[in-house]
């Protein structure tokens, strides 16, 4: 094989925690670039005087949220066996990062961000909710016939983005949310938008990123 | 449950709720990688270590990172750590009734046994109050019962701990390796017995670098000055000599990754302590005296280790002038083993234009091509260089910049000082001529890209230095200066940064204070002021507000020249440094007569003298006095 053959891109599921939780997308790419560099492996990295590792996010986390199903993709320089990349990644993980899946993905795939579909998240509060007064927001919300918000300067409707909200009962009791956003490239939900819709600032709930979806099958 | 960390603790989950709400909350959270967390009830003594500015700066003090793991070492200690909130969180907080609490168990820092507060610069000065008042601890010790924390305060400031003495239990003086354990362990040795604080300062004042201020009577003059500090117990000794450390321990390696960005993220490794080059100002070179250096191949060793354990792509090698390292060749070589193996950006500060070589700037040349140069000729004239004792000559400096130029460097950054003792507006001008004919050389050698960048500071007098009794320039002579360097230097095509001349003289009075300063102190932080090392945030209006306060006039601490036979408030603390070679060491200054590098021949600064057994008992210790 020459050394074009041996490339190999490899898929990692991992979670975000609470010591995380205020790590910005760029941030993350920092520590995901320092793990690597710590884990020993063969990551492949762009070349010239200041070499960084490569690798691909599937899509930004906004601040504040944690998540138990993120994905990166990086890539190596040659083929290793899974159990060695994951014992690699493993060792080198700091606290609240914990790696959850790792497979090798085609060289020739579309990159993560532009596969990305939807997102999907759970919402706690702080403060107990009452269960109907939440349905009743909900509904009330769902049957407008658009959510005008602005973004950035930019006007735009959040409703055909929310593919899914409901209430769930959590372990604790308490009445929580099930959050289903569309996240395609140009056409992203975000949570805390949809709950400032419903009334809630963001120092009312925590919410944590359940799964990716993303547009071929579940990859 | 998504909520909820660590378990059974009430505050943290008040400090959840309101992150959210504050600008770059992850500086509030911890959990970065190397994070040393123990479970509370297991340890027998909570050290909390402060650096009294926020996390973004704080973090990468390699002070505060070598004690916690020093202390962490020990089974039975846990130290963790505590930064000041930025503005919007400090407001949050004491809205919220929060207390500040430390980033490892989140536990409020009344909680802890000993608090330990890093002070290398006195801009700090007002933050260290606001964070004692922000942990609900009264800021005078005096207020202070045996249920609070014991309050500790080190670093380069506190070798004038007089302005910052009545809010501090015991001063640490020097270095802290040993000294930090000894703390813990005299603190541990007392709890058993149940006696009152009082017992417990005494035991820490024999601990050899511990000063405990309360235990000295300030005695002063008609006129104001210090007429003398008396030790008022038998265990409070006179003077107080810092500690050093025989042989420097070996290095840190396991350094903290912060999860947000902070500004220094690299492997810092110490290749020497101490500097033998004597110039007048330096306030560290005189005070971190004896030099010593590091074996070359522990330096190679930590800063493998130290990538490994991070993952960072930057190394830096830290002294107070790395080109005077005894084999600066082998260690370059060495450090291009280490940039082909781990791809970093390495960084080599502080070198010295005497010790530049043909030879150097080739092996740097492999590791760091490109990008700037920093050269610190600190005065514009051969007269004024030699009144500081930095006796370059104009033509040694061309010549290094001509050969920085020519070796492929494109930007030059150049450090100069004014208001030195002696200075005259000519010695200013030549400081605009210097910096154009640098630039020509620059074009010459590489045109039109030649850049040079002219960073100018303002002079404070500190004390332990040759020029502790000098005054600090008047705010007139420094505009006067600065707008000369601005005017000469414009259309030059040079980039020029200065320092705001009122945090200079915020600098020099409390940098020169005697006790009574500490009202000041108090006064200006009652009055708001915060973050005084912070351009935006520093106002001169609080500080002179709080010397009207007090009654103390500002310009009796900076404007004055202080006689050689005066008391100075200082002088009960020994930096190893005689005051009598300092003050032939001024005398020779106002001769104009410079003291050549003590490496060759030693000229009794009193390091020896006070040290020598310390020396003589650890003949590896990489002393490079003669």
């Amino acid at each position: 094989m020459n050394q074009q053959e041996q490339i190999t891109r490899i898929r990692v599921g991992y979670s975000k925690g609470h010591s995380l939780r205020f790590t910005g997308h760029l941030d993350m790419q920092r520590i995901w670039e320092r793990l690597l560099r710590r884990s020993g492996l063969p990551v492949r990295y762009s070349q010239g005087f200041h070499p960084r590792a490569r690798l691909n996010l599937a899509s930004a986390l906004p601040l504040g949220f944690v998540s138990e199903s993120e994905l990166l993709d990086f890539w190596m320089d040659k083929p290793l066996p899974l159990k060695e990349i994951r014992s690699g990644l493993d060792s080198a993980a700091p606290p609240d990062l914990e790696i959850k899946s790792i497979r090798v993905v085609d060289l020739r795939e579309e990159s993560l961000q532009s596969l990305m579909s939807a997102s999907e998240f759970e919402v706690e509060f702080f403060d107990p909710q009452d269960p109907e007064t939440l349905r009743e927001k909900i509904k009330s919300l769902l049957n407008q016939e658009a959510i005008i918000r602005t973004r950035r300067k930019k006007t735009y409707d959040l409703l055909p983005l929310i593919l899914n909200l409901d209430t769930f009962t959590q372990d604790s009791g308490e009445i929580g949310l099930k959050i289903c956003l569309k996240a395609e490239p140009g056409a992203t939900g975000r949570p805390d938008e949809v709950l400032n819709e419903l009334g809630y600032t963001n120092t009312a709930y925590i919410v944590k990123r359940t799964q990716l979806i993303l547009s071929t099958s579940n990859r | 449950m998504i909520v909820n960390q660590p378990s059974n603790n009430n505050l943290w989950r008040q400090v959840e709720r309101i992150l959210p709400a504050v600008t770059k909350p992850g500086r509030y959270v911890g959990g970065e990688l190397n994070q040393v967390i123990k479970s509370w009830d297991s340890v027998r003594t909570h050290v909390a270590l402060v650096f009294p500015d926020i996390y973004d700066l704080g973090q990468s003090n390699l002070g505060i990172a070598i004690l916690y793991d020093i202390l962490n070492k020990r089974e039975d200690i846990a130290a963790e750590r505590a930064f000041s909130p930025w503005t919007d969180m400090e407001s949050t907080m004491r809205k919220a009734g929060i207390p500040l609490y430390s980033l490892e168990n989140k536990r409020a820092l009344a909680d802890f046994d000993i608090i330990g507060v890093s002070l290398p610069y006195e801009t700090l000065y007002t933050n260290f109050l606001n964070i004692l008042d922000l942990s609900g601890i009264p800021i005078f010790s005096r207020n202070r019962k045996e249920s609070h924390p014991l309050i500790i305060a080190g670093g380069q400031a506190v070798y004038n701990p007089e302005p910052v003495a009545p809010f501090v239990d015991a001063f640490l003086i020097g270095e802290g390796e040993e000294a930090a354990l000894e703390i813990v362990d005299a603190y541990q040795t007392w709890q058993k017995t149940g006696a009152d604080q009082h017992e417990l300062l005494t035991h820490l004042a024999m601990i050899p670098g511990v000063y405990v201020p309360s235990l000295y009577f300030v005695k002063y003059n008609q006129d104001g000055t210090v007429n003398q500090v008396t030790p008022i117990h038998p265990s409070a000794s006179y003077p107080v000599n810092k500690r050093i450390m025989a042989e420097l321990p070996p290095p840190l390696t396991q350094f903290l990754v912060p999860n947000v960005e902070t500004v220094q993220e690299r492997v810092n490794v110490e290749i020497m302590r101490g500097c033998t080059r004597g110039c007048r100002f330096c306030h560290a070179g005189m005070v971190n005296r004896p030099i010593r250096e590091r074996p070359i191949d522990e330096v190679l060793t930590a800063l493998r280790a130290g990538l490994s354990q991070t993952g960072y792509d930057e190394v830096s090698l830290l002294s107070l002038s790395s080109s005077d390292y005894s084999h600066i060749i082998p260690l370059i070589e060495g450090l291009r083993t280490l940039l082909v193996d781990h791809q970093v950006n390495i960084s080599l500060p502080s070198l010295r234009i005497e010790s530049f070589s043909d030879a150097l700037m080739d092996e740097l040349q492999t590791i760091s091509p490109g990008g700037g140069f920093t050269l610190a000729p600190e005065a514009g004239t051969e007269r004024l260089r030699s009144i500081i004792n930095k006796p370059i000559s104009d033509e040694l400096l061309m010549e290094t910049v001509r050969s920085i130029y020519r070796h492929g460097w494109k930007t030059i950054k150049l450090y100069f000082m004014i208001g030195h003792p002696q200075e005259t507006l000519a010695d200013v001008q030549a400081i605009v001529d210097l910096s154009k004919a640098v630039l020509q050389e620059g074009r010459r050698a590489v045109g039109g890209r030649a850049r040079l960048h002219v960073g100018v500071s303002t002079f404070i007098p500190k004390p332990h230095t040759p020029f502790q009794w000098v005054a600090f320039d008047d705010p007139e002579g420094i505009e006067e200066k600065l707008s000369l360097l601005h005017d000469g230097l414009r259309g030059a095509k040079i980039k020029m940064t200065w320092n705001d001349p009122d945090a200079s003289l915020l600098e020099a009075w409390l940098s020169r204070g005697d006790r009574r300063i500490s009202e000041v102190i108090y006064n200006a932080w009652q009055n708001g002021a915060r973050f005084d090392a912070w351009s935006e945030h520093f106002n001169g209006d609080h500080w002179r507000l709080a010397f009207q306060q007090s009654g103390l006039d500002p310009d009796f601490f900076s404007k004055r020249t202080r006689s050689l036979d005066e008391t100075l408030p200082w002088d009960h603390i020994n930096s190893g440094v005689r005051k009598d070679f300092l003050k032939q060491d001024f005398q020779w200054s106002q001769q104009g007569k410079a003291r050549p590098d003590c490496r060759q021949h030693c000229y009794a600064c009193g390091i020896l003298s006070t040290y020598n057994k310390l020396r003589l008992a650890a003949p590896n210790g990489g002393w490079k006095c003669p």
